[in-house]
This record gives structure tokens, C-alpha cells and sequence, in this order.
């Protein structure tokens, strides 16, 4: 079985909410649409307060090239546009909406459940679509999807990859669209691979989720009987191991090909993309609908069973009311987290709304997110052993607490993809992570500055 | 046996001499001339090399003051003017004086002001925290309280005050060097004139949302209601981005706007006594002021000096306000 070649963790997965079948959430009284929901420049907020919108209508517009469109995920009245706390706490341009209780579709989008397999033949206009759909990538990044899939002219792909590993523990929604859109996914890849015209597409499942390969395998084969546009797509089973799910790792499990320092997964011909970003692009380029949902996991050990949930959101719900509408935040509960335990960013302002890659409400134990008394460096070298891009955790967090910048930028700092299995395995409870991601904040700033002057 | 010694003793003292012949040769041959006023300069400085002057170190320093045609664009603030009238003697030069600085930390959430949010639990470095997220506070501009200035000092002038969690300054051992002011990521900390006697006037609060916004994370913020920019007779203070800012080139210590500050945002220190409002004397501005300030304002100014205002007594003052922000 394929997996990536250097480092690695093994947490226990704990995919407790692998069984709930997707929930739509019912719509909200307010909803929250956040400007800022992609990586790249802020969308440009194009509604005023008084304004109606309807579902799927665009209210910003991307500034600059990587950036995206925004679109209203609800019916209703523009009741302001400024700023609000994001789930840091920092303010970003919002559009507050007070919505209606019926939707009201804008023109063009097809909101039936017929699954359309037809792939158009017409690469800009697909390209177009995913584009105008405000489609973004939603395993974590949010990076642009139609700027991925239109690589550089000296740039060759050859491989698609679709990231169905969901490695970090807790999360089930890649895992549930897998069992429950099945081939509106491999249309969506389907349809990526056009735009690419690259001949192979490998979809990556972990082997502990075998219903979604086996899902998966017969959706593929039973598309590729209909139309030559699905061949060369396959289903790999890859080996339990956290960050699979990362771009570069999937690469290395998948291809057997390295990125280089500072490089793009398109200098190794290839491009990785989630399977819920897939799912994004059918519903985009098939449906004509934009990007306003997603799934979302709402877990924890701390929660009753009945409550583990899966749900179809719209952007821009508050999280502390899908919290509400689950039955409150459960007894225990200290910490709570968006995205996986091992990645995801604690909550600091909960009334923050949900984003297009928000992925799960996490609720944490005290035990689980006690920090331990941190002691002295041992050199046991674990850390460097679990690092999957082959750095030496404890020599940057040295390099970094006594501010070596020139060591740092030398011991590829820059290259840590803050994936914590550093943090994760050190004996010692030395925070790397924390330290770490600053300093390859301030070696990137450096380098940059550095190039700049000379473009 | 003693052969032996002699025969040692005799070869080390040979080899000893034409090393040094050689040394003394190799010096001559490869001397780098350097100009010897700066080792004079260099004499004259503190010698902290602590890099507040913007050179690596104090002969870096003492290098560009020799090469420099005047001595405009360069100045020790650990040294201050003493050592700068020194090095002006020793390079012929003229030195224009400058008045002595000091860090004044411009936030004034207190935990009794600005209470807690959320907990953190991460690394303990105000670096690592602002990377992360807004604070554990409502006030995404306020102080972290992790400290980096006080591990950035070293001159040992600040400390972490446990009770309101904020850095404190110690006058007498700040030398302006702004190593605190660079390791804040908030830029909270602002290098200004020590003033005449140490006194002072500021704006402890550097708060840019609105008014209602930022008051309600922090008792003790300022609301940019611009009460401060109006009773200046000086036109020192501006309100830009809902934050008052007092230029303190322009400020004469009047302590007018301490006393119509309705949050307690403006600080004065080392005054021997409070700035007190001019109740009995100017008779005609009162009622210039009175609409604005509300009826709750009025009992607290004639009677008490109420420049020190307590979180209570803020908490009081500032409940009519905030009707009149929404």
C-alpha cells in the first residue's frame, strides 16, 4: 500500500461521526458572509445596505488576480456591510444579511438533483464557470481553484490528484460526500482533468475508510462504461498516516515525486485538489451554482452520540447558532476548534460565521488540550523522525528562539508545512510548532523582500 | 636530564622570537589604516551596544560619525546629549540637542478594563500570540501581556505589572533605545519626550475602532469622541482612525484634555497633583461643554480631583456616553 516516503504521525483517527448521514441546517435569521474567504486579495463587497439578493447572487467581486467571487448564500435584505470578528477575533469586511425563509434562486442555476455526466468539450468554459461559481480549493487553503487549474504555459501536468485522504482525525464530511455525492465527485474530476488535459487522475482514499473506496471504485467504473471522458481515472488506496492529506505528501504517496524547496506541485506535473473541491466544480460547471455550501463535522469526545453530526451549511451561518441548533456546546467542552485537532485553529470568537472551507465544529476536553510543563530539549530526535518534509524541528526552534535568521533560512524553515507532528511526538512538550510557524512567517517576509526589488 | 630542559627551553625561546619576527612583519606588511578618531568616538560611547542608534553596534555607530559630514542623521539615545556633545568635541563637529525620550506603553487594559474573552494556552511570546489571533481580550489593538519587551530591554527598565498584566517602564533606567517599541507587534509602545520633570502627557490607547466597539472591550479605551482635540488650546491632539493621538512637540502639558477625557484614555504622569477641571474660573465655557458632557459627568468635576480614575469610577462616568454613542 502507497504512502508518503519520510516522517509521519499516528493518531488515533477517532472518526466518531463517520455514520451520521449529511444534514441540510435549516437558514438562520442572520447570516454573516465574510469577504475574506479565500486565500489572495478580499473580494470587493459590490451591495449596499437596503439591497435584496437573492441565493446564488454575486455580492463581491475579486480583487486582483488571486482572489475570488463571493456569491449570497441566502434570500433576503442587506442590513450592512463592514467590519466583524472573524474566528481569530480579527475584524474582516462582512455582509450581514436578513434572510427570508424561502429561497429565491438567482437566474441560471439549476438546483434540480439530476446528476448531469456529460463533460463539456469546451475547456473555457469550464474554466469559466468554476471561476465565476466563486469555486475555491476546500482542503484547508482555500486557494483559488480556477488559478490552480490554469498552471503556467512552461508548465506541463500530468497527473490530477484528488484528495480523499481526510487524515486528520474527527473529520468525516470529505468521508460522507465520498459515500454520499459518489459521482457527482468523479464528474467533478472528470471535468477537471479536461481543463488540465492530462490523461490521469488518481483519486486517494485512506485505507481506513474502505466503504468510500469501494463507493468510490464502482462510481468510477460505472461513469467510465458511459463515456470515454471518465478513463484514466482510478481509485488508490493509500496507508494510514497523517499529513497524507498534505499536497506535497499525496504527491510523494501517489507519484513517488518530490517537490523541491519553495517549489509547486505543478514543477513535479502535478495538481492536487479535494474531493470536495471536486464536488464544488460539478456543482459549478454542471449546475451553474455557486460556491455558498459545503459539509460540515460537528464532533468531539465530549459530545453525546446522537449529536455527532454531519451537516450541509451555507457560508456565512454563525457557528455558535449551528451549535445552538445541535443542542448547545456540550458538558466538557473547554477548547473548540475549526478544522481537524492536529491543524485546525481554535475558536476565539464563536459568533464568527462559517466560511466556504469551514469543516468541522470540534469540541475539545481539558484533557485533550492541556499543555504539559515544558522541559528541556533531550536530542531524542523524534521530531525530526515524524517531520514529513525531513526537517529538524529541534534545531529551528533553537535557531529560532535566539533569532538566527540567515540558519533558519539555510535548515529550509520555509519549508514547513505546520502540519504539528513535531509538537505531536516531542516527549519534552516543547511547543516547535508555535515557535516554528513564526519564524518561517518572518524567513518568507525576508526572502520576498529580498526578490522584490529586482522584478 | 637538565640537558634535556635546556635544550627545550632553548628551541622554544628561538622559535618564540622568529614567530614574533615574523608576526611583526606580517602586521607591518598587511596594516589596515584606520582613521584613530574612531577609536576616540568609540571611547566616548556607552558602550552598550545595544543598536538603538541603528548601527550594529557602538563603533559601527562611531564609524558613520566620522564619515558623516554633520552629525544631523546621527544620535545615541542611551548616551543623549552628554556623549553627543563628546563625540561633537572629538570630530570638531556641531550637535544640535535633542530632548530626551522615553518608551511610554500606550494601552491601558488592565485586567479590571479590558476583561478576558477567551483563555490562551500557547507559548508565552506576544510574537507568537499576535501570529495567531486577535488576543485573549475584546481588543484586537491592546496588549498582549507576554512580555516580549521586557525580554527585549537590556537595561532591565521594564517589568510586567502581575496585577493589570501591562509592561511597566521605569524611568530612571529607559535610555530610548526603542528595542521594546521594534519587539511589541502591536506597536503599542511609542518612544516620546521625557518632558520637562518627567512630566508627561498621553494617549494611553491606541484602539482604532469605533467608539462603541472599542469600549466595550475596554472600559478605558479611547472612543475618538474628540472632546480632547476640541479643548486643545495647542492644536496638539488629532483623532484620526477613532484614536487620539497627542503630538508631543506641540503639547504644553496644559492637562486640558486629561480632564474632558470620558474614558480616562489620556494619562499625565509625574504632576504633584491632579489635573483638576477649571470649574470656578472660566465660567463661560461651562455651559459650552455641559450638552455634550451629559448630566452624570457634572457632580464628579467640581468637587474631588478625579484624574486617577479608578475601573469603578470609569465604569460610572462612561455609562451615559455609550447611550449617546449608539
Amino acid at each position: 500500500m502507497k504512502t508518503f516516503s519520510i516522517g509521519g504521525v499516528h493518531p488515533d483517527d477517532k472518526k466518531i461521526s463517520a455514520g451520521s448521514r449529511i444534514e441540510s441546517l435549516p437558514i438562520p435569521e442572520t447570516v454573516y458572509i465574510s469577504m475574506a474567504q479565500h486565500l489572495g486579495g478580499p473580494a470587493k463587497a459590490i451591495v449596499a445596505p437596503g439591497d435584496r439578493v437573492r441565493t446564488g447572487q454575486v455580492i463581491g467581486e475579486p480583487t486582483g488576480f488571486i482572489s475570488a467571487y463571493v456569491h449570497s448564500s441566502v434570500t433576503g435584505t442587506v442590513k450592512s456591510v463592514g467590519l466583524r470578528k472573524d474566528l481569530a477575533g480579527i475584524p474582516v469586511v462582512h455582509v450581514e444579511i436578513k434572510t427570508e425563509p424561502v429561497d429565491e434562486w438567482a437566474d441560471g442555476i439549476d438546483t434540480s438533483d439530476t446528476l448531469v455526466t456529460d463533460i463539456p468539450q469546451d475547456r473555457q468554459f469550464i474554466i469559466d464557470r468554476i471561476k465565476n461559481n466563486g469555486v475555491v480549493g476546500l482542503g484547508g487553503a482555500t486557494f483559488p481553484t480556477h488559478v490552480k487549474l490554469c498552471p503556467p504555459p512552461d508548465k506541463k501536468a500530468e497527473c490530477l490528484i484528488l484528495n480523499g485522504a481526510e487524515c486528520e482525525p474527527y473529520l468525516t464530511s470529505d468521508y460522507r460526500i465520498m459515500l454520499e455525492k459518489t459521482r457527482q465527485i468523479v464528474v467533478g474530476a472528470a471535468l477537471m482533468k479536461k481543463v488540465l488535459g492530462v490523461s490521469r487522475a488518481v483519486i486517494g482514499i485512506e485505507e481506513n475508510k474502505p466503504e468510500a473506496i469501494k463507493a468510490m471504485s464502482a462510481a468510477v467504473s460505472e461513469l467510465q462504461k458511459s463515456s470515454a471522458d471518465y478513463s484514466g481515472i482510478e481509485v488508490q488506496t493509500l496507508k494510514k498516516k497523517y499529513p497524507q492529506g498534505g499536497e506535497k505528501q499525496l504527491i510523494d504517496a501517489v507519484m513517488h515525486r518530490q517537490v523541491k524547496s519553495m517549489g509547486l506541485p505543478i514543477d513535479v506535473g502535478a495538481v492536487v485538489q479535494n474531493v470536495a473541491t471536486s464536488l464544488a466544480v460539478y456543482e459549478a460547471v454542471q449546475k451553474n451554482m455557486p460556491l455558498i455550501s459545503n459539509t460540515l463535522t460537528v464532533t468531539g469526545d465530549c459530545l453525546p452520540a446522537e449529536r455527532q453530526k454531519n451537516y450541509l451549511f451555507r457560508i456565512g451561518y454563525p457557528l455558535s447558532w449551528i451549535a445552538e441548533y445541535n443542542g448547545g456546546v456540550p458538558e466538557g467542552a473547554v477548547k473548540i476548534i475549526s478544522g481537524g485537532p492536529m491543524m485546525g485553529k481554535a475558536v476565539s470568537n464563536f459568533d464568527a460565521a462559517t466560511l466556504k472551507g469551514s469543516s468541522s465544529i470540534l469540541y475539545m476536553t481539558a484533557e485533550q488540550t492541556e499543555r504539559k510543563l515544558e522541559s528541556s530539549c533531550i536530542r531524542c530526535g523524534k521530531c525530526a523522525e515524524a517531520c514529513p518534509m525531513g526537517l529538524e524541528p529541534f534545531l529551528l526552534n533553537k535557531l529560532a528562539r535566539n533569532g538566527m535568521m540567515e540558519e533558519l533560512e539555510a535548515n529550509a524553515v520555509q519549508d514547513c508545512i505546520e502540519c504539528g507532528c513535531c509538537l505531536y511526538s516531542c516527549p519534552a512538550y516543547i511547543p516547535l510548532l508555535d515557535i516554528i510557524r513564526v519564524a518561517k512567517g518572518e524567513v518568507i517576509r525576508a526572502m520576498r523582500a529580498r526578490t522584490a526589488p529586482k522584478k | 636530564m637538565t640537558t634535556t630542559i635546556i635544550w627545550t627551553i632553548a628551541i622554544i625561546t628561538i622559535l618564540g622570537v622568529v614567530l614574533a619576527v615574523v608576526l611583526y612583519l606580517v602586521a607591518k606588511k598587511f596594516k589596515v589604516e584606520e582613521d584613530p578618531r574612531i577609536d576616540e568616538v568609540e571611547k566616548v560611547m556607552p558602550g552598550a551596544n545595544c543598536g538603538g542608534c541603528g548601527f550594529a553596534g557602538c563603533r559601527a555607530f562611531a564609524q558613520s560619525c566620522v564619515e558623516a559630514m554633520n552629525l544631523d542623521n546621527n544620535f545615541c539615545p542611551v548616551g543623549g546629549n552628554d556623549t553627543m556633545k563628546k563625540v561633537a568635541a572629538v570630530l570638531g563637529l556641531e550637535v544640535k540637542e535633542k530632548a530626551p525620550m522615553v518608551a511610554v506603553v500606550r494601552c491601558s487594559g488592565t485586567c479590571a478594563n479590558r476583561p478576558k474573552t477567551n483563555e490562551y494556552d500557547g507559548y508565552q511570546s506576544c510574537k507568537v500570540k499576535a501570529a495567531l489571533y486577535s488576543g485573549d481580550t475584546g481588543c484586537f489593538y491592546g496588549c498582549l501581556g507576554c512580555g516580549d519587551c521586557v525580554a527585549a530591554c537590556q537595561f532591565g527598565a521594564l517589568s510586567m505589572d502581575p496585577e493589570t498584566g501591562l509592561p511597566v517602564v521605569d524611568e530612571e533606567k529607559c535610555t530610548a533605545c526603542g528595542a521594546c517599541a521594534r519587539a511589541c507587534p502591536k506597536r503599542i509602545i511609542e518612544l516620546r519626550n521625557k518632558g520637562p520633570k518627567n512630566r508627561r502627557v498621553f494617549v494611553s490607547c491606541v484602539n482604532m475602532e469605533k467608539g462603541a466597539v472599542a469600549r466595550k472591550a475596554c472600559k478605558s479605551a479611547c472612543i475618538g469622541c474628540g472632546k480632547c482635540e476640541k479643548a486643545c488650546p495647542f492644536g496638539a491632539v488629532k483623532v484620526e482612525h477613532n484614536v487620539a493621538y497627542i503630538d508631543f512637540e506641540k503639547c504644553k502639558l496644559c492637562r486640558k484634555c486629561v480632564v474632558e477625557c470620558p474614558t480616562g484614555a489620556i494619562h499625565d504622569v509625574n504632576f504633584p497633583s491632579p489635573a483638576v477641571k477649571p470649574a470656578l474660573k472660566p465660567a463661560a465655557s461651562e455651559p459650552v461643554a455641559a450638552p455634550a458632557a451629559k448630566p452624570v459627568a457634572q457632580p464628579a468635576a467640581p468637587a474631588a480631583p478625579e484624574v486617577k480614575v479608578s475601573a469603578a469610577e470609569t465604569g460610572k462616568k462612561v455609562e451615559p456616553e455609550k447611550k449617546s454613542e449608539e
